[in-house]
């Protein structure tokens, strides 16, 4: 199996198995709040860690690497309790009840800088972390929402999930199933809006590119940065750590400025770039290293 | 040549060769049919394909391409909607 079908598998696969949790989790979550449901994220991943060996072996081979030493069980315990507590957080984000959070900002003059121009940029991400809570903070600061870009099948299911949380949300989604899905893009960022990308992940198997990452070649998405490069945008890097309790860090940094002329080499200007993102993801992971949340063979 | 598609036109015949040149395209800029799809099956282009069509050419013949536009989906249909399109608002 290529690794894109992995990919597509595990999508499937966490879907299928998280829309109950998902309801469950916001029931719980929005009644009780937030200290009463984190509880409940500890059943819910034994149950995970107990019934998915496929995604236990995932981690365990990802752990391996980033932490240069065999992993241990509780460690892969408190890698799905990560991803389990950022997920519930989500909730609250997206109920604007972001108060319960410690949501500390590095970098946001970037994001200043970009507003002032009158245009946006796109915010390349990664499955790290919680991409949510960089949102919150783009959400609180001004009216312009953060859209967010992403295939099509996974589109549809996360517009739905965010209906039944919060309805006003759903139209932030761009799928990319439509032959003019750039375009809505491109229109948007003339008009001062910033589009988030989770750069790392490929479900479609188009346009991959190997770099080493954690001391081995993965496949990366090129098309992301092609689109920032076409329309000639800053390309920023935004990444939500969660560091346990209340506290996530947010930060945003400039990987490329804006180009004012298509590159003479495009394909070395794209290297160049997806390099960078590549080497800085790989110390994201380094700096917190159970907020990597694609439980999957990501080097497969 | 495909006898079966239809024959392309002046103003045809100059987008597709800008469509060509523009994408790096593997075809005959001459040998594309004027009625088949552009996007998915068809030429096989993809959305990044039609992002770069939609900036070449509101470059090229200052036609503004808008988003969120239903029309979208007929505009970018086939080489000959496109052209047609680019044709009627040069022409207003």
């Amino acid at each position: 199996m290529s690794g894109a079908a992995r990919a597509r598998e595990w999508v499937n696969r966490r879907e299928r198995g998280s829309s109950w949790v998902i309801k469950f989790c916001v029931w719980i979550a929005l009644r009780l709040g937030r200290r009463a449901a984190r509880f409940f994220l500890y059943p819910v991943c034994l149950y995970f860690f107990l019934s998915s060996p496929a995604a236990s072996k995932a981690s365990r081979g990802y752990l391996a690497r980033v932490l240069g030493r065999a992993p241990r069980r509780g460690d892969v315990f408190r890698h799905f309790l990560t991803f389990a507590s950022c997920v519930l957080d989500r909730v609250f984000l997206l109920n604007e009840q972001g108060g319960w959070f410690e949501i500390r900002v590095h970098g946001e003059e970037i994001v200043r800088a970009i507003e002032q121009e009158g245009r946006g940029c796109m915010l390349f991400g990664a499955h790290f972390g919680s991409f949510e809570v960089a949102r919150a903070v783009g959400r609180r600061r001004q009216d312009r929402p953060i859209s967010l870009l992403m295939y099509e099948e996974n589109a549809r299911k996360i517009r739905a999930a965010l209906a039944a949380i919060n309805p006003r949300l759903a139209a932030e989604v761009i799928g990319l199933g439509r032959l003019d899905s750039l375009i809505t893009v491109a229109d948007r960022l003339q008009r001062g809006h910033f589009i988030g990308v989770l750069a790392d992940r490929n479900v479609d198997g188009r346009d991959l590119v190997r770099y080493p990452f954690l001391g081995q070649e993965a496949a990366f998405p090129q098309g992301p940065f092609r689109v920032a490069m076409l329309l000639q945008r800053p390309v920023v890097m935004m990444v939500g750590v969660y560091r346990g309790g209340r506290t996530y860090d947010v930060y945003f940094e400039t990987l490329a400025e804006a180009l004012t002329a298509r590159p003479a080499d495009p394909q070395a200007w794209l290297d160049g770039i997806m390099r960078r993102y590549v080497a800085r993801l790989e110390e994201y992971c380094r700096d917190a290293p159970f907020n990597w949340f694609n439980f999957y063979d990501f080097w497969s | 040549m495909n006898m079966g598609a239809a024959t392309q036109t002046f103003d045809e015949a100059e987008l597709a060769s800008l469509i060509v040149e523009t994408l790096n395209l593997d075809v005959v800029s001459g040998q594309i049919d004027p009625e088949a799809p552009l996007y998915g099956e068809g030429l096989g282009l993809d959305s990044i394909d039609m992002l770069e069509i939609a900036l070449v050419v509101s470059q090229r013949f200052g036609v503004k391409l808008r988003a969120d536009d239903e029309n979208n989906m007929q505009i970018f249909q086939s080489l000959r909607s496109l052209s047609k399109f680019i044709q009627d608002r040069r022409g207003s």
